[in-house]
C-alpha cells in the first residue's frame, strides 16, 4: 500500500506521494490513513463542478483533482475577479473543501500558479513574470520529458524562456513549446466544458432559503416569466427545460423536463415542473433550503404561432399535447405511446408503439415539410391483440398441411370449430436473411367462440426440422 | 285484490324514479320493459341507424359519461372482452368525430393478453393513428392516470385496464372515478382482466364472454359456409337492476361500428353460395364398405352371470 494523497499536514511532516505506508508509519506513529476511493473523489468533483454552476455555465473537468472555469463575462456579476476568487475558495473553504485557485488570461497559466504557485489573479502583463519562478512540472508535461528537462539542468520555467526555440522542439519534442505557448496565452487552450451551454437561463438567489415545493414552482414561474421575452426575442420556444436548486450545502438538483411542441408559456412550464417535482419527491430533498433557482432552456426550437378559431376545435390537440406532456414529466418518456405504421406484412413490423413526444415531433415534421405520413396497407383481418413473441402452441391436424384440429396453450386444450386461412406471410429476406421460413396464418375459432390466430412457421418437407407452430394473437 | 296490484305498481314507478336518480344512463327498470317486448322487425323499422343491440343493454343506449366495468373471469377470454371494450371505443369515437383513444394498462396485463395492434384496431373501426396507450408501473399510477386522462375533452372514452382486484381499487376509488367522469362527461370503460365480482361504483358492471360467432355474409345475400364472420359476444350485465343470468349475444358489425342482437346461437345457413367450400355431409344411403358377415357367431358372449339379490326392506 502507498500513499496517493495527502494533505498539506503530512506534507510538512515530509510524507511524499508514493510513500510506502509502512516507511510513513515509521515517520509519524498516529498517521490517520485512508484507503483511496477513486469513484467517491470523482463523484465529489462532478457535485463540485455542479455548485461551481453557480458562477459560470462553462466548467470542465481537469484529471481528478481540478476544475477549470470559464469566467469570461461572468466576472462583474460577482463583484470583480478578486472577489470571485476569493469568494469562492472562501465558500469551498466553508464547505469544508481545501482549495486553490488562480485566475489568468490562460487555462495553462492558471493551471500552473494554483498547483505550483500562490495563486491569486495574473494580470495579462505579468504573465511571464508569474510564469518564469515556477518549476518545469507547472506546464503539464509527462513526466519523462520534465526529468529530462531536470538532468540538463532546465529547473524553472524561466530557464527555458530565453533559450532558442528550434533545438528545445528537437530535442524535447513539440509538446513542451506548445505547452509553454499556451502558458503564455499565445496558443489558444479550449476547455471542454461538461454540460452544454444553455439557450438561455435565469436565475434567483435568495438571501432567506426556500425549500417548500408551492415556493420553488412560484418561483419558477416567476422565472419562465422572464424566460419569455427572450424566448419571444429569438422566435423560439423552448422544448427541453432544467430547473436547477442550489441547496444551501452545496448539493445541487437538476430537474429536466421536456415539452410535446416549442413552448414559452409560464404556465404551462410550471405545471410541467410541478409533475416532476411531484414524480422526483423522494428524491428531492429539501435539507435546509434551496439558495439559488435557476430556470435554463437547454433546447429551442422555433415556435409557430398559430391563430386560434372561433370554434374551440384547435384547443383538443392542445390538451392533448399538455396531457402528454404531463404524463411524460411525471413518468418518464416511455410510459406514453402512440402508433407508427410502417409498410411491411409482418404484423410485428406493420406497427410499432412509440414514444408520444416523438410521434408529436414527427407530425409537426410532416406538417412543415408536407411528407405523406404512413398509411396502414389494407389487410385482412389482424388480430386486436399481439403477442410479443408469439408463443408456442403444440397443435393436431388431420393432414400435416392443413389447419389444425385443437391445440394446446397455456396447458389447456381447444378444439377448434372453424378456420380461416392459410393466409401466407413470406419473410422479409432484405432484413432476416433468405433462409428465414415463411409463415401460414390461421383465423381460427374453437368451440366457445374464442378467436385465435395461429401460424405454422416453415413449411412440410422444406426444412430438416418439423414447422412449428405458433400462436401471435387473439381475435374478438 | 286490487290493492297488491295498485302497490306493486307504485313501487315499480317509485323504483324507476330512483333508478333515473341514480343513473340514467345506465341499465334500469325502464329499459326491462323494452327488452321483453323486443322485436327485431318493428326495432328495425323504427329507426335503423340509431337501434343497435346494445339497446339490450343500456336501456338509454350508450352511456356518454360514466365508469363502466367489463369483467372477464379468465385470461382466455380476453379476446372477447378487448372487442366489446373497443366497440363501445369505437362507437364513442364515431360519435365525437375527432376524439382520441386512450388505453391505460399495466404491464403484466400487456404481456399476459398481448400488446394492442394497430392493423386489426383499424380494422375493427377504431383510428390507429388516434389512440394512445399508457404503460403505467403500478395500479395508482394507473389510476392516477385515468383521473388526469379524464378531464381531458380530447379523449373521446378512456380503457383502463386492470388485471385481477387489486386492494388499492376498491369502492372509494372506483367512486372517485366515477364522480370525475360524470363531472367531466367523459366515458371511463374499467377492462378488468381475469378479475372477480366486486362492489364497485361503476354504472354497470357486465360479463363478456365469447360466443360462437355467424358466418361471413356474402354480397347475394347467402353467407359462406365454414367462414368466420362477425364477433359475438355473450354479454351479460352483473351490477344493474336488470336480473338477467342468461346473457344476451351480441355481434359486432365492423364496417357499421353497430352492435347486433342475435337471439340464439347462429346455425349454418341452408342456402349458402354455391362457391362455398361445403360442410362435409353424411350421403344419403349409406352402406357398408366390407359385406355384412353371415351365419357367424355374433360376437364373445357377455362375461360373468347377473345374479338377482333380493332386496332387503
Amino acid at each position: 500500500m502507498r500513499i496517493s494523497r495527502l494533505d498539506r499536514e503530512a506534507e510538512r511532516i515530509g510524507l511524499r506521494k508514493g510513500h510506502g505506508v509502512t516507511e510513513a508509519r515509521a515517520i509519524c506513529p498516529s498517521l490517520d490513513i485512508l484507503p483511496a476511493e477513486p469513484a467517491a473523489d470523482r463523484a465529489l468533483l462532478e457535485a463540485l463542478a455542479d455548485w461551481c454552476d453557480r458562477y459560470t455555465p462553462l466548467v470542465a473537468l481537469d484529471g481528478d483533482d481540478g476544475l477549470y472555469l470559464d469566467i469570461t463575462g461572468c466576472a462583474h456579476l460577482h463583484g470583480g475577479e478578486r472577489a470571485l476568487l476569493d469568494g469562492l475558495l472562501s465558500s469551498l473553504f466553508a464547505l469544508g473543501v481545501e482549495a486553490r485557485g488562480a485566475i489568468s488570461s490562460s487555462p495553462g497559466l492558471s493551471w500552473a500558479v494554483s498547483h505550483f504557485g500562490e495563486g491569486g489573479v495574473i494580470d495579462a502583463d505579468v504573465a511571464e513574470a508569474a510564469l518564469a519562478p515556477l518549476p518545469t512540472p507547472a506546464l503539464r508535461l509527462p513526466k519523462d520529458t520534465a526529468e529530462m528537462l531536470g538532468r540538463v539542468g532546465l529547473k524553472a520555467i524561466g530557464d527555458l524562456l530565453p533559450l532558442p526555440r528550434a533545438p528545445l522542439a528537437r530535442r524535447f519534442g513539440p509538446l513542451l513549446l506548445l505547452r509553454l505557448d499556451q502558458a503564455l496565452g499565445l496558443e489558444d487552450e479550449p476547455i471542454s466544458p461538461r454540460l452544454p451551454v444553455p439557450v438561455l437561463s435565469a436565475e434567483r438567489r435568495l438571501f432567506d432559503p426556500v425549500s417548500s415545493a408551492d415556493d420553488i414552482l412560484a418561483l419558477s414561474a416567476h422565472l419562465a416569466g422572464s424566460l419569455k421575452e427572450g424566448l419571444e426575442r429569438r422566435g423560439e420556444g423552448g422544448r427541453l427545460f432544467a430547473l436547477l436548486l442550489f441547496r444551501v450545502d452545496g448539493r445541487v438538483f437538476r430537474i429536466h423536463a421536456a415539452t410535446s411542441a416549442p413552448q414559452r408559456d409560464p404556465d404551462r412550464i410550471t405545471l410541467l415542473f410541478r409533475e416532476r417535482l411531484a414524480a422526483v419527491h423522494d428524491g428531492l430533498d429539501a435539507g435546509y433550503g434551496f439558495e439559488i433557482v435557476r430556470l435554463c432552456v437547454l433546447t429551442a426550437e422555433p415556435f409557430e404561432t398559430v391563430q386560434e378559431g372561433f370554434a374551440d376545435g384547435t384547443g383538443d390537440s392542445c390538451s392533448l399535447s399538455a396531457f402528454a406532456e404531463r404524463i411524460v414529466a411525471r413518468f418518464g418518456p416511455d410510459s406514453l405511446l402512440a402508433v407508427t405504421l410502417a409498410e411491411s406484412h409482418l404484423p410485428e413490423r406493420a406497427a410499432r408503439l412509440a414514444p408520444i413526444l416523438d410521434r408529436l415531433e414527427s407530425e409537426r415534421a410532416v406538417g412543415r415539410n408536407g411528407a405523406a405520413a404512413v398509411t396502414a396497407t389494407a389487410c385482412m383481418d389482424r388480430p386486436l391483440r399481439l403477442f410479443t413473441p408469439p408463443e408456442p402452441v403444440e397443435t393436431m391436424a388431420g393432414v400435416p398441411e392443413d389447419a389444425p384440429k385443437s391445440f394446446r396453450w397455456r396447458r389447456s386444450l381447444y378444439r377448434i370449430a372453424r378456420t380461416e386461412g392459410p393466409e401466407r406471410i413470406a419473410a422479409e429476406w432484405w432484413i432476416d436473411g433468405e433462409n428465414q421460413p415463411s409463415r401460414d396464418y390461421f383465423r381460427v375459432e374453437d368451440e366457445a367462440g374464442r378467436r385465435f390466430w395461429l401460424f405454422r412457421e416453415g413449411i412440410y418437407g422444406e426444412q430438416p426440422h418439423l414447422p412449428r407452430w405458433f400462436i401471435h394473437g387473439i381475435l374478438a | 285484490m286490487a290493492t297488491p296490484a295498485l302497490a306493486r305498481e307504485r313501487l315499480v314507478a317509485l323504483r324507476e324514479a330512483v333508478a333515473r336518480i341514480e343513473n340514467a344512463d345506465g341499465p334500469g327498470l325502464s329499459g326491462r320493459k323494452s327488452r321483453w317486448q323486443w322485436d327485431a322487425q318493428e326495432a328495425a323499422r323504427n329507426d335503423p341507424p340509431a337501434t343497435d343491440g346494445l339497446d339490450a343493454i343500456f336501456a338509454a343506449g350508450l352511456p356518454a359519461c360514466g365508469l363502466v366495468e367489463i369483467r372477464n373471469a379468465q385470461t382466455r377470454d380476453m379476446g372477447a372482452a378487448t372487442g366489446f371494450t373497443l366497440a363501445v371505443a369505437a362507437m364513442r369515437q364515431e360519435i365525437a368525430k375527432t376524439g382520441a383513444t386512450l388505453w391505460i394498462s399495466q404491464a403484466m396485463a400487456l404481456s399476459e393478453a398481448g400488446m394492442p395492434h394497430a392493423p386489426g384496431l383499424k380494422n375493427y373501426g377504431l383510428d390507429p393513428a388516434r389512440f394512445f396507450l399508457a404503460r403505467p408501473r403500478t395500479v395508482q399510477d394507473a389510476l392516477w392516470m385515468a383521473e388526469a386522462a379524464l378531464g381531458i375533452s380530447a379523449f373521446s372514452a378512456v380503457i383502463l385496464e386492470i388485471r385481477g382486484n387489486p386492494a388499492c381499487f376498491g369502492l372509494t376509488e372506483s367512486r372517485r372515478l366515477q364522480l370525475r367522469a360524470k363531472a367531466n362527461g367523459s366515458l371511463l370503460l374499467l377492462l378488468r382482466q381475469a378479475g372477480e365480482e366486486e362492489a364497485s361504483s361503476a354504472l354497470c358492471r357486465l360479463r363478456v364472454e365469447p360466443a360462437p360467432s355467424g358466418e361471413r355474409p356474402l354480397p347475394d345475400g347467402s353467407t359462406l359456409a365454414g367462414s368466420l364472420g362477425n364477433p359475438a359476444f355473450l354479454v351479460t350485465p352483473e351490477k344493474s337492476k336488470i336480473a338477467d343470468a342468461v346473457g344476451t349475444v351480441l355481434e359486432w358489425n365492423t364496417d357499421d361500428r353497430r352492435f347486433r342482437r342475435t337471439e340464439t346461437c347462429p346455425e349454418p345457413h341452408p342456402e349458402s353460395h354455391p362457391a362455398a367450400q361445403q360442410p362435409q355431409r353424411q350421403p344419403e344411403d349409406t352402406l357398408p364398405l366390407v359385406s355384412l358377415s353371415s351365419r357367424r357367431q355374433g360376437g364373445p358372449g357377455p362375461l360373468g352371470t347377473v345374479v338377482a339379490l333380493q332386496r332387503t326392506p
